[in-house]
């Protein structure tokens, strides 16, 4: 059947053609790149269109031994959570390529990637712990070179932060799958790395922390959680446009991903004994980011310090252990790198116009450049999670699951709402609104096509999810809903039986409410 | 009749896209004249679905489809025409539809009368969706629509720093109140099950006593904000910045009741909790004669409107707050007619002003603009409550509703303010329109506004003086078949006749004194001396202390946030480690220097170490062992 290796196509289709990338010529790379992200992203589509909601467990599964004696398989497979994330990632890779202007080297930028691609796809398609752990380390190399590379005049340390930061956090996570094959060994017998079954292994609670911990130190440094962010500051200050898009949109998803792949099946008492802490520093994370944004000034900075405000609620929603939260943690993923992708995109076009991002150089830019004024508006206000907007769905659906867990941390992070305003609203303010006071602005030209080919998809896919989020999210709840019955199932203390709810149940209880 | 519902609500969308895709060209009059006729089919809709209601139709409810299903979530985009919210829609379109024409001539010169046209109608459609929504969640869609379409247009002018400075002001105070309502949503949804009216004003008798207070109280901390009541008020008189037609219909007529409609709508949860009831009947006089106050003094011509809107509202939230709703919902429908009118005709004044706001630098206008005048006049009788006009009808019902409930303290309240009102209203229409023509000394030259504007406000003016004596039958019989149908008559008819008669004497007195203090009003300076004069002028300070105790502290702590937390602790934590590592790397690089006698001590040294370390981890074994 054609859909048997789709996955690997995906995985390695990018990287191949970004070898074969090597001999073609400068003048033609551009469409070459661009039909390459194209071919991707429809491939993509197929998987999407080929997908069955209905299934229950992983779809296209492949399964290669590379090193049987310790388990280890080359093992891939999606469910609706990592699907999305495979789509939003071909998709951006597609308008990134598409939408590069004139950058130095534009060749190796078109390469390099295509090589991201692989290794981001890699991660949301990978089975086994070490080929999960492989692509998530290999991605840092392509993003690495970006900014390297192609960044602001502190790009080498911005770089070299960005890379041992996250490495180092990669390490811990590295020693926690260690132990746990080695654990899983202990139980059974025979060795495995396989994520799924992992999932059946019932470990002791007391285990269940210390891996947590191991884990999370991976997983929080790449989310980025407080206090382990002033990494992205830097890395999007300095990156070129096309980095900070990738960053912001995909591979800080790569956290919080492998929260819901990883930390909520495998520890399960371990998540309900670390959701008051958890929350309590996504809290912080939304409202001290949210006051850190605030005092910027410099544009792609408020942009980039939202980010980690929003993660926040994301890590909220996941932590949130029902249905509801998880899901809308999981949509939001996606919707947060849709609406932060756009506002890094849209940052970009400023300067690539002007090469500031200072706000203070803006100002009454509503009148120069109506168009981009407008669709920065609309980013705005999804950022600030309007409804009918993408962001809302995800917000509302975060905050409604945590509501159950606790009151008094919900109505704390509920804050986001307000905070998000604040600076969001301050920042669009002081760029577009009042009058033209810089001359430089004055002949500034509107979004030309190539911007808007970027940008016009973005807007569509905004309102679209906004107002009819069910065929995102409808896949999204049948794997949550699978998730989360597992972490009932496997559950051993009381609290954590009470706090996680059995989906299946809480449907008989209700008596089929739809 | 699905038909007429989508008609209703999707012709003010439709209406906003066209104007919309011309939203940065320059003035073309069909796009105020295209939004305006779709608002027209939507009033004929409504109209239509209002005498289907009336000859007794059932309600017509739809589900359009669904919107967000997660476990056991559901909610889907459903609508509802039902009494109430028939009522409310024909006080939306209605007024919408006046002021979209009247609009076509009020922004004529404006260079962005197509981005005017395309928010106010998709304002329309937020307001749409948030009365006939049935459900709290698409009532939530509508109320961060209304939200957005009124941040966009207090903000219209957008090159004036105080325009977007009020419109950032409102779009924040109100997100505020909507965390409140968010919270009384997830309430709803964790004891219910389900957000959509029907279900939990069903479930409302088995709840707990103390989970309706909650989201009660929840519910009614984001009418608050919608409806600016105290503390949440200052947005409403900033507002003002933005077009006068937007002040008439979203900061006068309907975005601001939509606080009074969620009370109204949510009557079967407020039935079960008197004591919320009478916390925002209370909070709804204070904010009578909080706002009534500041109205006496102002030099602000639509600020002075404002503040006898807000005071309004709390009449409203006294009457909904008492369990009277459906006076609370009349008296927003009779509001609603009068105030736009005395907005727009407010907006004729600044017209032919040039803008000037200042009701000390008019008078004596009422020979130039006798239309105008005569609208105005109507529209401040009317908010007055004289006899026969709508305000009479419903506004001293509030008071009779608070005497027959036996809570004088608010009718005492309410009556003073009614007094208050009518000084306050004839303050204005009399330093406008009457005594000495001051504007000339400004070098004013005032005219008459097109007469297709008077014309277009006429049907308010009618409204105005009918609404109270010619609907006030019909709409009770429509209405109490849905909401509880309480009749407030003071029993014994010579107390009634006293108090009403006695009310309008009072409010005629007040009208009067009104009239002679300010028909030829020179600004007196001695009195804008005086500490009170300062306070009321200044709005009791609340602005000021908003800036100086929330604003500015929240300002400072951002910039502490991040130069000094973030930037010198957290991060140069990170940076003093990684330097740490660094530092010690290039302390010990000498060791590795290839001189072979040098290493070979190292690794003696070494190996000292690790032995001695053995050894004491050993003992230390035994010792605890043993």
């Amino acid at each position: 059947m054609m859909f048997d290796n789709i996955l690997s196509i995906l995985v390695f289709f990018p990287a191949l053609a970004a070898l074969l990338g090597f001999v073609v010529e400068k003048g033609s790379i551009r469409a070459y790149g661009i039909a390459v992200a194209a071919v991707e992203f429809a491939l993509s589509l197929v998987l999407w269109y080929a997908y069955d909601p209905s299934v229950v467990g992983m779809q296209f599964m492949e399964s290669i031994p590379l090193v049987p004696a310790f388990g280890i398989h080359y093992l891939v497979g999606i469910d609706g959570i990592s699907l999305f994330i495979i789509v939003l990632a071909t998709f951006f890779t597609l308008i990134g390529i598409a939408s590069l202007g004139e950058v130095s080297r534009l060749k190796d930028m078109i390469l390099t990637l295509l090589f991201l691609e692989m290794t981001m796809v890699g991660v949301f398609v990978a089975l086994d712990a070490v080929v999960f752990y492989v692509f998530w380390e290999l991605s840092l190399v392509p993003m690495l070179y970006i900014i390297g590379a192609w960044g602001g005049p502190l790009r080498i340390y911005a770089s070299i932060k960005f890379f041992l930061y996250t490495f180092t956090g990669s390490l811990v996570m590295l020693v926690g799958m260690l132990f746990m094959a080695y654990f899983y060994h202990q139980a059974t017998g025979v060795w495995s790395f396989s994520i799924l079954e992992w999932y059946r292994l019932v470990l002791p609670e007391n285990f269940q922390i210390w891996l947590f911990v191991a884990f999370f130190f991976g997983f929080a440094i790449k989310v980025p959680m407080f206090p382990f962010h002033t990494w992205l500051p830097y890395a999007h200050g300095q990156a070129p446009t096309i980095g900070s898009v990738i960053l912001a949109a995909i591979l800080l998803k790569m956290g919080t991903y492998a929260f819901v792949r990883f930390s909520l099946p495998m520890f399960p008492d371990a998540s309900v004994f670390f959701m008051v802490p958890i929350a309590v520093i996504s809290i912080i994370m939304i409202i001290y980011t949210a006051m850190v944004a605030y005092a910027q000034e410099d544009i792609k900075q408020v942009v980039a310090y939202s980010s980690v405000s929003h993660m926040g609620v994301i890590v909220l929603g996941t932590f949130a252990l029902n249905v509801e939260g998880i899901s809308g943690s999981v949509f939001l993923m996606i919707a947060h790198g849709v609406v932060s992708g756009a506002l890094f995109m849209l940052v970009g076009v400023y300067y690539d116009r002007r090469h500031t991002k200072l706000l203070s150089e803006m100002g009454g830019l509503a009148s120069v450049m109506p168009h981009y004024a407008t669709i920065f508006g609309i980013m705005v206000m999804a950022s600030v999670g309007l409804p009918l907007t993408i962001n809302f769905v995800g917000e509302f659906l975060s905050l409604l699951g945590f509501y159950k867990q606790s009151h008094i941390l919900t109505l704390l992070a509920g804050t986001a709402i307000i905070v998000g305003a604040i600076y969001m609203l301050a920042a669009f303010k002081k760029a577009f609104f009042g009058t033209v006071t810089n001359e430089a602005n004055r002949g500034l030209k509107d979004v030309n096509g190539r911007e808007l080919f970027a940008l016009i998809p973005l807007v569509l896919v905004t309102v679209w999810l906004g107002v009819y989020p069910k065929p995102v999210l409808e896949p999204i709840n049948n794997s949550v809903e699978s998730i989360v019955s597992l972490m009932h199932e496997k559950a051993i203390t009381q609290e954590a039986k009470m706090r996680i709810p059995n989906p299946s149940q809480q449907e008989a209880a209700s008596g089929g409410s739809h | 009749m699905e038909l007429y519902l989508y008609l209703a609500l999707f012709s003010p969308l439709a209406g906003s896209l066209i104007a919309a895709l011309f939203g940065a060209r320059p003035k073309t009059l069909f796009t105020g004249v295209v939004t305006s006729a779709l608002l027209g089919l939507s009033l004929v809709s409504s109209t239509i679905l209002l005498f289907y209601i009336l000859g007794g139709g059932a309600a017509v409810h739809v589900e359009m489809m669904t919107w967000m299903a997660t476990g056991d979530l559901y909610i889907p985009f459903g609508f509802l025409v039902d009494q109430v919210s028939v009522t409310m829609m024909m006080v939306v379109t209605v007024v919408s539809t006046v002021v979209h024409v009247y609009s076509i001539g009020y922004m004529d010169h404006d260079k962005s009368f197509n981005r005017f046209f395309a928010w106010l109608s998709a304002f329309v459609f937020s307001m749409m969706v948030l009365v006939m929504s049935d459900n709290f969640a698409g009532l939530f869609i509508g109320w961060e629509g209304v939200g957005l379409c009124s941040w966009a247009l207090i903000g219209f002018w957008y090159h004036k720093e105080s325009a977007i400075w009020a419109a950032n002001e409102a779009f924040i105070m109100n997100r505020i109140a909507d965390l409140g309502m968010l919270i009384g949503l997830f309430l709803i949804y964790w004891n219910v099950g389900s957000l959509q009216y029907d279900r939990f004003f069903e479930a409302v008798v088995t709840l707990d006593q103390s989970v309706l207070v909650m989201i009660g109280i929840f519910l009614f901390i984001g009418a608050m904000g919608k409806s600016a009541q105290f503390p949440l008020h200052t947005w409403l008189a900033d507002a003002m910045e933005g077009p006068t037609p937007v002040s008439a219909l979203i900061h006068a007529a309907t975005m601001v009741t939509a606080g009074v409609y969620l009370v109204v709508r949510a009557n079967p949860l407020y039935e079960m909790i008197p004591e919320v009831g009478y916390f925002v009947a209370s909070l709804g006089a204070f904010v009578a004669m909080f706002a009534a106050s500041m109205a006496l003094v102002n030099r602000d011509m639509k600020r002075i409107i404002a503040y006898s809107t807000l005071s309004q509202l709390g009449y409203m939230f006294v009457a909904a707050g008492l369990g009277a709703y459906w006076v609370a919902l009349f008296h927003l429908m009779a509001h609603a007619f009068f105030k736009a009118l005395l907005f727009l005709g407010a907006g004729n004044v600044m017209h032919a002003m040039s803008d000037e706001l200042d009701p000390f630098k008019m008078g004596g206008l009422k020979k130039v603009m006798k239309g105008t005048w005569i609208m105005m006049t109507l529209a401040s009788v009317a908010l007055a409550g004289i006899w026969p006009l709508a305000g009479f009808f419903s506004k001293d019902l509030i008071l009779e509703v608070a005497f027959v409930e036996h809570h004088y303290v608010l009718y005492t309240v309410l009556l003073l303010t009614a007094m208050l009102t009518a000084f306050y209203s004839f303050r204005l229409v009399a330093l406008i329109f009457h005594g000495e023509e001051r504007y000339k000394e400004y070098g004013s030259h005032p005219h008459e506004a097109y007469t297709f504007m008077l014309i277009a406000m006429s049907p308010l003016a009618l409204l105005a003086v009918i609404a109270g004596f010619a609907f006030k039958g019909s709409y009770i019989d429509m209405v109490t078949a849905v909401l509880p149908a309480t009749e407030y008559h003071v029993h014994s008819p010579v107390v009634f006749w006293i108090m009403v008669i006695g009310t309008q004497l009072l409010v005629g007195a007040a009208i009067a004194y009104a009239y002679k203090k300010y028909q030829n009003a020179k600004i007196d300076k001695a009195f804008e001396q005086r500490p009170c004069y300062k306070v009321l002028f200044n709005q009791y300070y609340i602005p000021h202390f908003y800036e100086e105790y929330i604003s500015k502290p929240y300002r400072e702590l951002s910039h502490v946030a991040w130069k000094q937390l973030d930037l010198r602790v957290v991060d140069a934590t990170v940076d003093g480690i990684a330097t740490l590592f660094y530092k010690t790397g290039e302390q010990t690089h000498t060791m590795q220097n290839g001189n072979l006698s040098t290493m070979l001590r190292w690794m003696v040294a070494g190996t000292v170490l690790l032995l001695a370390l053995g050894v004491a981890f050993t003992v230390g074994i035994s010792v605890v062992a043993g």
